[in-house]
């Protein structure tokens, strides 16, 4: 999440008026258009991107730490709020590097020229999120340098943090939300940003930006956020649950009245602010396509892999201080982002609102967006939610469409000029953004409103920022900024966060081999995109990953070309009926999904190792990428265990937990201990950690 | 009569599914053959749209083929090609420069060594025509009855060696004729290496071993490799690529090329990939032999 400037923000009242000038604003940057009509030096960019048809492979991943800090006393694991404090240190040292000096005391690889990692602040004040200090290629020695790197970043970042902290990367904090002290230091949960019971203001990061959006949501929905997930029944939790932990006396706020309301469903662990979600791990993954062709076909084939990956990734059972039924963080942000009033989710009467809209704004993709022919029109089959207006604006003009209809192109029109209302991008894309440009813009600063004519562009990226950057969606389309040397870049979004630095950078590794392989055998991995939605569902079921089937497609590969030999007379051009399209995928375990199942379906992993063998390997790589393929594909057979499963386990066979589901400050410790250990590489010999890692050699 | 024939796989990678099947499993002459099968029947089969039939499923009925003569060609050089070359313009997609070309060679058993000279030729070229281009990066070549152990290796006799020798003489020659800008070797342990590499003028920069043993390599192989700056890349390639048994079930009896009663001796085969180098996508891999 990249940090905005300072501003002024605009509460809710005031924000909602401005909406439709940020969505003007933002439209204008994605044509990349001057207002005026004027060919401008910004049409020039825009052409020179559409041009870009070579760039080189080169992606990065994101890790998300949680930072804890504990209390050796009490023995309680809290949340370190100190991220303001630590970023800074990080910061110092950068520029002391820059200067030619270098961060002591840390371990770092032989070559020094690499470039640091960088830090970035996130939404929960106990949050860093880090990045590689140059996005990778594809050399094998990129692919293997993964783990080193991340690792290097858990190192500087420790060496930042005070003696009783440590980064650690699990998904979701145990405690988050609980009555007792979760945070260093503590603060009671009153603020009137959140207006939480379980939260306080202040494990929200401080930039204006973030408790802005808080409050936004709260205030655009009308009421709290609400989050249910439903409850681990154990042997001794009380039936039915009805979630301990809620005040349903607080008259601190109106919005305590959600609570009597009706807010907190039975049977559910209840979270009622926008840090439950936010404050989650995510493992993300970014490409750069070599140009939008290839972006488009990317974003869709990923696309049906991202409740697989989920699924597969699950990492997080537990829930304000509750074993959950879940083993996943998605609902809960999903939950926690949800700014949708009453009418858009269609629960009263539509009076004010311009849409009904079925997803919250962090959720699962709604619409395929590749001009591939394989891409057949039944796969696009929700009823997409579109401005109809910023539609037209992007495509042409509705009455008369432009001269040429290709991909995102800006048209001049016959007189050279251009006209600003024809930007001549195709419907499929048009539709993309014109569904995202269904949501209002959360936050909105005072100062960007008001159009200074120098930096039009900046201006414009801001707002289109602005919308694009508050659509959490589990796959992200993003056009290459303005200023140059950035391609098209596809975003794989669904994973979670993984307990050490091997299997992040093995599932990152995975990813990026897959899509080698997608676009070296043209793989086709098209299901309804109703079915991803169905999917997205599944993946949270506990234990999905072992005892659940998704929709997955029968036949991944081409259609074998028509061979048009000299002798043979041309195929006649009357095309075939193509298959139903419920023909076309069955519901599969995950295993099948990762490892095939006999004859009938190849399997990724063997797919990956199809493409490792046409390409030229060295033993070194083939034998690590070997060892990531495997983890993967153990975890997806059973043979390994999800993080999620090992957490659970986890806490199940802890002595002090009483088979209620609760989780105790003790055994919340003794977890994040054991976590912290692992993700810094001990306890491995003592056997720590083999259901999850494997044996080590 | 004709007596020699070349045939191709056409390009692996948009073969689908019937060609890549699980390759744990597998070695890779299962991939050879399956893909000279499917390209055998997509050339001999009645035109059909591509959409009739996506499902490998649905392929399963009788098949009705064309007659041998329909599907292949004689060439003016005596050979017939089968398929019959398409007629669609050969190539690559992108610039030359783009991509790494790779082709290895499998000279099969029971070939006279002698002859190994013009199969080398003859296929680099083939590929080349196939591609488009006029030189490969690196040529893998292959030895027939020789397999990397990571145990123990065996000091090979000195008409072996000689053998290879002769062979590389040829490599050397496509190198300094600039058709090929790297050689490499396959299944060539520390000790075969070590008789092999001074008696020659241009070194080897690649040796390929078996996947299998990717993770078991003996550390005097790799300190070896390191100091003569020989590069170890795996593969998982069958030993024997083409037994003749499996070429005469797939010509004879599925095909009906040859008469049954023809004696069928398979020369040489041909791998080649083209990767694109900067993103790692590969475009175009197919087989000749």
């Amino acid at each position: 999440m990249g940090l905005l400037a300072l501003g002024t923000p605009l509460p809710w009242d005031e924000a909602r008026k401005h909406a439709d000038q940020v969505r003007d604003l933002g439209i204008k940057a994605l044509s990349r258009v001057h207002v005026g009509g004027r060919v401008t030096q910004l049409l020039q960019i825009w052409n020179k991107y559409r041009k870009n048809e070579r760039d080189v492979l080169l992606w990065g991943d994101e890790i998300e730490y949680l930072v804890v800090a504990y209390d050796e006393e009490t023995k309680n694991a809290c949340l370190s709020l100190r991220q303001a404090e630590i970023l800074a240190e990080l910061a110092k040292d950068e520029n002391l590097r820059k200067a030619g000096g270098g961060v002591p005391d840390v371990q770092e690889p032989a070559d020094i020229s690499e470039p640091l990692p960088t830090f970035h602040p996130e939404f929960g004040r106990f949050m860093l999120e880090a990045t590689p200090g140059a996005p990778f290629g594809l050399t094998w020695k990129d692919l293997l340098a993964v783990e080193g790197n991340m690792k290097l970043r858990r190192a500087i970042a420790k060496e930042h943090m005070a003696e009783n902290e440590a980064p650690i990367t699990l998904t979701s904090f145990p405690m988050l939300g609980t009555k007792g002290v979760f945070t260093q230091p503590y603060y009671p949960s009153t603020g009137s940003q959140s207006r939480s019971q379980f939260i306080p203001d202040e494990a929200i990061n401080p930039h204006i930006r973030f408790p802005t959006l808080a409050a936004n949501i709260r205030s655009r929905r009308g009421m709290k956020v609400a989050i249910n997930m439903p409850v681990f029944y154990d042997e001794n939790t009380p039936r039915p649950f009805n979630d301990p932990t809620i005040d349903y006396d607080r008259r601190l706020y109106p919005e305590d009245d959600d609570v009597r309301n009706g807010a907190a469903k039975e049977g559910h662990i209840y979270m009622d602010a926008m840090g439950f979600g936010m404050g989650c791990c995510c493992l993300q993954i970014t490409f750069q396509a070599k140009n939008i062709t290839e972006a488009r076909q990317l974003y869709d084939q990923l696309c049906p892999l991202g409740p697989v990956m989920l699924a597969l990734t699950a990492a997080s059972p537990i829930f304000k201080g509750f074993l959950a039924d879940v083993d996943v963080r998605w609902n809960v942000i999903s939950g926690a982002v949800d700014d949708r009033t009453e009418e858009e989710k269609g629960l009263k009467p539509q009076k004010h609102s311009r849409y009904v809209i079925p997803k919250s704004r962090y959720d699962s993709v709604s619409t395929y967006i590749s001009q591939d022919p394989a891409l057949r029109s039944e796969y696009n089959d929700l009823d997409l939610v579109i401005d109809k207006d910023i539609e037209q604006r992007l495509v042409g003009n509705g009455s008369r469409p432009p001269p040429c209809m290709n991909v995102g192109e800006v048209n001049v029109g016959s007189s050279g000029s251009l006209h600003h209302r024809c930007l001549g991008m195709d419907e499929r894309l048009a539709t993309h953004f014109a569904h995202l440009f269904i949501r209002d813009p959360l936050v909105i600063f005072q100062e960007t409103l008001n159009e200074s004519p120098d930096d039009k562009a900046d201006h414009f990226e801001l707002a289109w920022k602005n919308i694009q950057s508050t659509n959490w969606q589990h796959m992200r389309f993003k056009p290459p900024p303005p200023g140059g040397g950035i391609g098209w870049r596809v975003e794989f979004r669904s994973m979670e966060i993984q307990v050490t630095d091997h299997e992040n950078a093995a599932f990152a590794i995975f990813i990026v081999l897959l899509t080698r392989a997608i676009l070296s055998y043209g793989l086709n991995f098209y299901i309804p995109i109703s079915k991803v939605d169905e999917n997205m569902a599944t993946a949270h079921r506990r234990d999905a990953v072992l005892t659940e089937k998704f929709w997955f497609r029968k036949n991944l590969f081409p259609p074998r070309k028509p061979v048009t030999n000299g002798s043979q007379t041309p195929a006649p051009s009357c095309p075939g009926t193509p298959p139903p399209v419920e023909d076309e995928y069955t519901l599969m375990t995950i295993d099948e999904i990762m490892n095939g199942r006999q004859d009938e379906f190849v399997g990724l992993i063997p797919l990956i190792e199809s493409y490792l063998n046409t390409v030229n390997v060295d033993v070194v790589t083939r034998c690590e990428l070997a060892g990531y393929l495997s983890l993967v594909s153990k975890r997806a057979s059973g043979e390994l265990q999800t993080g999620a499963t090992w957490i659970r386990e986890f806490v199940r066979n802890h002595p002090d937990y009483k088979k209620d589901s609760a989780v105790s400050q003790g055994i919340n410790y003794d977890l994040i201990k054991t976590v912290e250990a692992l993700g810094n590489g001990q306890g491995r010999e003592a056997g720590l950690g083999d259901k999850l890692l494997g044996k080590p050699n | 009569m004709v007596s020699r024939y070349i045939l191709s796989t056409g390009n692996v990678m948009t073969a689908g599914a019937e060609v890549i099947r699980k390759p744990t499993l597998e070695k890779s002459n299962t991939e050879l053959v399956n893909s000279l099968r499917e390209n055998f029947k997509a050339a001999s089969s009645p035109a059909l749209p591509p959409s009739a039939s996506p499902n490998p499923a649905a392929t399963s009925g009788p098949e009705i083929r064309l007659a041998p003569e329909e599907w292949t060609k004689l060439g003016s050089d005596g050979v017939l090609y089968v398929p019959a070359e398409s007629s669609e313009p050969h190539g690559l997609a992108e610039d030359r420069e783009e991509y790494d070309v790779t082709v290895k060679l499998f000279y099969l058993p029971g070939v006279p060594s002698s002859s190994r000279c013009t199969h080398t030729e003859e296929a680099v070229r083939l590929v080349c025509r196939e591609l488009g281009i006029s030189s490969i990066d690196l040529l893998i070549v292959s030895f027939p009855n020789i397999s990397f152990d990571a145990e123990d290796e065996d000091i090979s006799s000195e008409e072996d060696v000689s053998e290879w020798v002769r062979t590389y003489r040829t490599l050397e020659s496509l190198h300094s004729a600039k058709k090929i800008s790297k050689i490499g070797l396959a299944e060539f342990g520390t000790t075969r290496l070590s008789q092999l590499l001074p008696q020659t003028n241009v070194k080897p920069s690649v040796d390929q071993i078996n996947v299998r043993d990717c993770c078991v390599v003996p550390k005097p192989l790799i300190l070896y490799a390191k100091e003569r700056g020989i590069e170890l890349l795996t593969h998982n390639d069958c030993t024997d690529i083409l037994p003749v048994d499996t070429l005469r079930q797939l010509v004879v009896d599925e095909f009906g090329l040859f008469k049954t009663d023809a004696k069928l001796v398979p020369q040489w085969v041909v791998k080649y990939t083209a990767v694109i180098r900067s993103r790692g996508v590969v475009e175009n891999k197919g087989q000749v032999n």
